[in-house]
């Protein structure tokens, strides 16, 4: 048995005669939530439905427990579950219907499948709303529900494409709490998403994906270890005066400066005129670590 | 019977918004009881007989090319189908499932086409084999109407095009009337259009007069059987696309 849960060599998808993946190569344990990072239309969601056995790759290779995609489609497809982007929750049904018969329709007995979506409007919070039809549920509540939809299925890999997109903070944080208790429970998941925070708070391994191509993998903050930078100082440029930065993101009338040491970004602050200009300080995160390495080793639109 | 349960499964999942907005099935039932009422007050038993057969055969057809198909498609634009095929669920399982769903659309149809022939004292030997037909029926249109939605580039408004395209095929053909009221030369024509063989085969059953010779309808259903499912199978992937 292998000890990966999914496994990607070189997967390539023409579209026509656009390439809409061009290399992505990515390795996930089982048992480990790892996330594939990067902005609209490098190939995540292409690689998802690779991976899920709903597009036929180009070229390269990809196994999810061991089994080709290609080949062992349908005994895959008994292994796994899937939240599409953009999935839509059926506004006829109420919560617990939408969970209770998607269970019984991918072959839960319907006792079980009672049980089981009783469970998950509990863990979701949806308890208040779980006998309410679909169109008086907020955005909020319906992706609940779609997240319900997929993960009470008990799948052993789940694959997620954006599940916290346009979720409050509290709602993102029921959904992390759930994927992690998953996750410690021995289910593969692997998650998309631009929300660099998402990554880093919740997965095992980062997997970066820029033009159709894996650009890294690794664990979240040993991806964060490659900066050269320690802390991240977002000022308004009014307060900067004649005061020389380094490394620095230019955002208009802000500033993200880059400070490779303790001193360095005290330094930095010190010299300011007003204290006030200084709007946050912190430690680098994923979301720089991205920008650096999808820039070949630099920060974009530097200024020294 | 894991199986049935999945296909029960789907039926719910697709089909409850016929049941949450019960007022399409009571408009369903208007228009069925209306339309009888119309050709029982003209006076024509013939024409009922006539009726009882639209009833089965071509609502279903229209079951299949409007609900089935739009249902398939609503599906797919709300990526649910994509969830389906990374599961257990097969693509026979998705489409009974489908179909069941639907079925509660046809009550009005096939309630009052057997009441319409019990009151008319029609022999009732030949329903079975007129829902048998009745199958073919919803899934020929239903077959139809999706080899054009699927070629779509952004199917979102499929009503657009099942409406008319049911319209076109169930209102205008020799169907509410009989195909010999065609001259000769347009009865071979209208067997080109395929709820008219569909009918004629009906009516065949039914005993009741047909406009042609039975083989040439079986010719016709053969035919746009055979053209309608490659075009489906085609584009109606199940996943691996």
């Amino acid at each position: 048995m292998t000890d990966y849960a999914i496994n990607t060599t070189k997967l390539c998808k023409k579209y026509g005669s656009t390439w809409g993946l061009k290399g992505s190569t990515f390795k996930v344990k089982r048992g480990e939530l790892a996330v594939l990072v990067g902005p609209n239309g490098v190939g995540k969601t292409t690689t998802v439905r690779i991976l899920t056995t709903f597009t036929k790759p180009s070229d390269g290779k990809a196994e999810v427990l061991g089994m080709d995609v290609t080949r062992d489609y349908k005994n895959i497809r008994k292994r796994i579950a899937y939240l599409p982007q953009g999935f839509e929750v059926n506004n006829n049904l109420t919560p617990m219907e939408s969970v209770k018969w998607s269970l019984v329709a991918k072959g839960c007995r319907l006792s079980d499948a009672k049980t089981r979506s009783e469970k998950w409007m509990q863990m979701m919070g949806l308890e208040k709303c779980q006998n309410r039809v679909g169109w008086t549920l907020s955005g909020g509540e319906k992706r609940k529900v779609a997240v319900s939809m997929t993960l009470a299925t008990d799948a052993e890999v789940v694959f997620l494409d954006e599940p916290t997109t346009g979720l409050d903070v509290e709602a993102r944080h029921i959904i992390w709490k759930i994927i992690r208790e998953l996750v410690s429970n021995g289910t593969t998941v692997l998650l998309t998403t631009h929300d660099m925070e998402e990554g880093e708070t919740i997965a095992d391994s980062a997997v970066l994906m820029n033009h159709g191509k894996t650009v890294s993998q690794n664990t979240p903050q040993s991806l964060v270890n490659v900066l050269p930078y320690k802390y991240r100082v977002t000022i308004e440029k009014d307060g900067l005066g004649e005061v020389k930065v380094p490394e620095a993101i230019d955002l208009g009338d802000r500033l993200i400066i880059y400070a490779q040491s303790d001193e360095e970004a005290r330094s930095l602050m010190a010299d300011l005129s007003d204290e006030s200009m200084i709007l946050s300080v912190g430690k680098v995160g994923l979301e720089d670590a991205y920008l650096y390495l999808i820039n070949n080793g630099e920060m974009p639109a530097c200024s020294g | 019977m894991q199986w049935l349960r999945q296909i029960l499964g789907i039926a719910v999942l697709n089909g409850k918004w016929i049941l949450r907005q019960p007022l399409w099935i009571f408009q369903s039932f208007i228009g069925v009881i209306g339309l009888t009422i119309t050709l029982f007050a003209w006076g024509s038993s013939l024409a009922l007989s006539n009726l009882v057969v639209a009833y089965l055969v071509i609502g279903s057809w229209g079951l299949g090319l409007n609900i089935v198909a739009q249902t398939i498609g609503w599906n797919r634009v709300g990526h649910a189908y994509e969830s389906y095929v990374a599961s257990p669920i097969t693509l026979p399982i998705y489409f009974l499932g489908t179909i069941l769903g639907s079925m509660p659309f046809f009550s009005a149809h096939l309630s009052t086409a057997i009441v319409i022939s019990i009151l008319s004292q029609m022999d009732l030997a030949f329903i079975p084999l007129a829902l048998l037909l009745s199958l073919i029926s919803l899934i020929l249109g239903a077959f139809l109407s999706l080899s054009i939605i699927l070629r779509l580039r952004n199917p979102t408004n499929i009503s657009a095009i099942t409406n008319p395209l049911n319209t076109l095929t169930t209102i205008l053909p020799p169907i509410y009337y009989p195909l010999s009221f065609l001259q000769p030369v347009l009865r071979n024509l209208a067997l080109a259009v395929p709820t008219v063989p569909l009918m004629e085969i009906g009516r065949w059953l039914a005993a009741v007069p047909t406009g042609q010779e039975i083989a040439l309808s079986l010719t016709s259903l053969i035919v746009w059987t055979v053209i309608v499912t490659v075009l489906v199978a085609k584009k109606l992937r199940w996943g691996l696309e």
